[in-house]
């Protein structure tokens, strides 16, 4: 989770509130049995009455308003945790697809390397720098990876992982369902 | 179970004084007595020892050990309604947020009860106002603390009250 996350400031802020709106609640409650501690029963005959029910109306409205946003907040958690187990889910998928490829098609160690970043997105110039060789050889190493998928290049690679990815159920259909939820 | 000493004598002993002094000075003392004053200023020496002591101390009683931290608290939070176990071996990110939200109502307290002692502030409504504003806050945020380390006690299957008293804490060596 990083800061700047909206899921963290929508947290934060509903935690405060809850903080604020159930200190206020505390605080009338607190202020209701002292009363009743100084007055006994009396506090029903002083006329001060209007002042005790409106202290327990709002102690009342305030602590189910605190239930409602602690409900709303377990939620959020608990949906960011889901989202957070799919995401390690999919990408561990991925992960095994990629290697169940590899194997398929006979890639070599640095083949397999180079085929990683190409679907991660990095140009051959990025390749070839975090691999310290030449562009020449990230470029042969690249034909050599399309030709032995039996792809055109490196959208139809990357669209066959995707295929896989989207026909697979991921935790039986879990994560499909939730990104359809999720929608735009 | 692995035995780890967490606590130092000065953080037990400062936790304890203060909360003793809360307690007598909030439901015990009468608040116009001197020796409400003196329990007053008791705490706050405990209080600022506490904060030299979060300087020079040991490890976890260091500030650099429980910065304030937002992102690791709602973590934390997370970890809370999922009920996963994750050990804090010192202060849990909540806890330190707790921590630093009591040391500053206490000094606020402090300074107000010493103004109401000054001829310049003495009878002031809005002093005394605030000295009961933040008293009011620190016993919520006491009920709060409670409530939250009966909760993580439960989730972490580590005794937290426990371990304030003998500075130990008893965690599953595996989780460390």
């Amino acid at each position: 989770m990083k800061s700047g996350n909206p899921i963290l400031r929508e947290g934060v802020g509903l935690g405060l509130l809850i903080l604020a709106q159930s200190f206020a609640a505390f605080f009338f409650l607190s202020d209701i049995f002292f009363d009743f501690i100084k007055q006994g029963s009396q506090i029903f005959n002083s006329g001060d009455t209007s002042h005790l029910i409106l202290e327990v109306a709002a102690a009342v409205t305030l602590i189910a308003s605190v239930g409602f946003e602690v409900r709303y907040l377990i939620r959020l958690l608990l949906r960011q945790e889901e989202l957070t187990r799919g995401m390690q889910i999919a990408s561990g998928a991925l992960h095994d697809l990629m290697q169940a490829y590899y194997a398929d098609w006979r890639l070599t160690p640095s083949e397999q390397d180079v085929a990683g970043f190409a679907i991660k997105g990095a140009s051959i110039a990025e390749i070839a720098e975090l691999r310290g060789s030449a562009q020449g050889t990230i470029k042969a190493h690249l034909n050599a990876i399309y030709r032995k998928a039996g792809v055109a290049g490196r959208g139809e690679l990357i669209s066959l992982l995707i295929e896989d990815l989207m026909s697979a159920p991921l935790m039986n259909g879990g994560v499909a369902s939730q990104n359809a939820e999720l929608g735009p | 179970m692995e035995n780890r000493k967490v606590w130092d004598p000065v953080v037990r002993l400062t936790h304890w004084g203060v909360a003793l002094g809360i307690v007598l000075n909030g439901a015990v003392i009468d608040d116009e007595s001197k020796f409400h004053t003196r329990v007053g200023y008791t705490v706050l020496a405990l209080v600022v020892l506490r904060l030299v002591w979060g300087l020079v101390g040991s490890r976890h009683a260091r500030f650099a050990d429980f910065p304030p931290n937002p992102s690791a608290s709602m973590d934390q939070l997370s970890d809370m309604v999922s009920g996963r176990k994750r050990i804090h071996l010192g202060h849990t990110p909540l806890g330190a947020l707790m921590i630093y939200n009591l040391w500053a109502s206490i000094l606020l307290i402090g300074l107000s009860g010493y103004m109401m002692t000054t001829t310049a502030f003495w009878g002031i409504e809005w002093v005394e106002e605030m000295h009961e504003l933040f008293a009011n806050w620190v016993y919520f945020s006491a009920l709060l603390h409670v409530v939250a380390v009966i909760l993580e006690s439960r989730r972490t299957g580590v005794n937290l009250p426990r371990s304030m008293v003998t500075g130990v804490k008893s965690v599953p060596s595996e989780k460390v």
